[in-house]
């Protein structure tokens, strides 16, 4: 068994530690209201903007649109692929960045020409010590989200999309399903799909509408697109940003938690080890004390 | 007058929730105004200003918005914009910056990305202001 001062210096290390996942439990607590009260904002949002492209997507007519996934006549293999990362700055946050950078390893492996774009640093920092290629890195982006970031981000995807240097735009992001559980969610932005709603199946009293496009169904596709492409990583800002703050909140309680129940279990640990020096002492006292009274009858 | 359902949601918030008569929206080819049973339709509008009268009202009310899309389906309007305020909300000061911001950065060398991104900031910053005159009466 460990001796009491060996006990005493690792309780007061756990202490210390606990201070400080007990610090930032209340700071993340604090940030996760925010997030949740901009989450709450954002919500109707980015489920109407997703809502309205699938009305659309399920009524347009057939028009050839740089925006939709027929019109890159490319072999599968041949296609370049880019993937916007959305991890946190800071780990400490439970599984919240292993998750995402476990996602995106799987997400790579499963095409050749990949292009990352990563917010968030230690997004950047993992692929740095990987040497994998990034090809553009949004600083501190997570920690405040904004429409403006999301716009910055968005251009630059445009940009890349139009000038043909990507064919396809993927999302990787974590949504809260409640304050309990969150999820890694994998979406592809650009091109837009076609066949993914023609699965559902429509009841055949529902009167198909037409909608009419104005002024052109083109026009209308040109302008909304990059819209809803700035709305979404914007919602899925919004989204990872809740979630961290959510994840650290969690992983920095059970911290805590479990620092409280490790000093528990020393300080019994602590006491036991003293009683047994005070018992050892007393009983060589009253040993020397029997013999040195025997010394004496003798002499 | 009869009237239609209204919603105008922007990024941060729902703006507006409510029946209506008219609803005005900046469309890029001009100001299209909307009324009940249009059939329907989808829109891309641009930055500018929003004008509407909430049934049984006389008053109209206005919102300056950034830009977005609008949806009329069964006599439904859906408006999805970045952004969205009232032109009393609207800061002047910070409107007057962000424009000089982006004219500056204008007068700069830039790339086609990086010129895109500031006449779309000077755009947004102009509605703006014009929007808070409108509203001062100048």
């Amino acid at each position: 068994m460990a001796n009491a001062r060996e006990i005493l210096s690792r309780m007061n290390s756990v202490r210390d530690t606990r201070k400080i996942t007990n610090a930032m439990y209340l700071i993340s607590s604090n940030k996760l209201r925010k997030s949740k009260q901009m989450l709450e904002d954002t919500e109707p949002y980015f489920y109407t903007l997703q809502a309205v492209i699938q009305r659309i997507l399920r009524h347009i007519p057939d028009i050839q649109h740089p925006y939709f996934s027929d019109s890159r006549l490319k072999n599968e293999d041949e296609k370049s692929r880019a993937l916007v990362v959305i991890t946190g700055d800071k780990g400490l946050a439970g599984a919240y960045n292993h998750n995402v950078l476990k996602a995106a390893q799987d997400w790579m492996e499963r095409g050749a020409n990949h292009h990352l774009y990563v917010v968030g640093e230690l997004g950047r920092q993992y692929f740095a010590a990987k040497h994998m290629p990034v090809e553009e890195q949004f600083h501190y982006t997570v920690q405040n989200p904004t429409m403006h970031r999301a716009r910055r981000i968005s251009s630059v995807l445009m940009e890349d999309y139009e000038s043909g240097k990507i064919d396809e735009v993927w999302i990787l992001f974590t949504q809260m399903v409640n304050s309990l559980s969150e999820e890694v969610q994998l979406k592809q932005l650009l091109p837009l799909q076609r066949e993914s709603f023609q699965n559902v199946k429509i009841p055949v009293s529902m009167i198909q509408e037409e909608i009419q496009m104005v002024p052109t169904p083109q026009a209308v596709m040109d302008h909304i697109v990059p819209n809803y492409v700035t709305g979404f990583i914007y919602g899925a800002l919004v989204e990872s940003f809740c979630s961290e703050q959510n994840a650290r909140v969690m992983a920095m309680k059970s911290a805590s938690d479990n620092a409280s129940a490790l000093l528990d279990e020393l300080s019994v640990q602590y006491n036991r080890v003293r009683q047994a020096a005070i018992t050892q002492e007393i009983t060589e006292v009253v040993g020397g004390a029997k013999a040195q009274r025997k010394k004496e009858k003798i002499g | 007058m009869s009237s239609f359902s209204l919603r105008i949601i922007a990024s941060d918030h729902v703006f507006y929730d409510g029946s209506c008569e008219i609803l005005t929206v900046p469309a890029h080819d001009g100001p299209v105004s909307i009324l009940a049973h249009h059939e329907a339709m989808m829109m891309a509008t641009q930055e500018g200003e929003v004008r509407f009268r909430p049934a049984g009202s006389t008053e109209w009310q206005e919102a300056v918005v950034g830009i977005g899309i609008v949806q009329v389906v069964n006599n439904r309007a859906l408006m999805v914009v970045d952004s969205a305020e009232r032109p009393e909300e609207i800061d002047v000061r910070r409107a007057q910056e962000a424009l000089e911001r982006a004219e500056e950065q204008m007068r700069q060398k830039q790339s086609l990305q990086e010129f895109k991104m500031s006449q779309a900031s000077m755009a947004r910053a102009l509605s703006r202001l014009k929007g808070s005159r409108h509203y001062q009466g100048l």
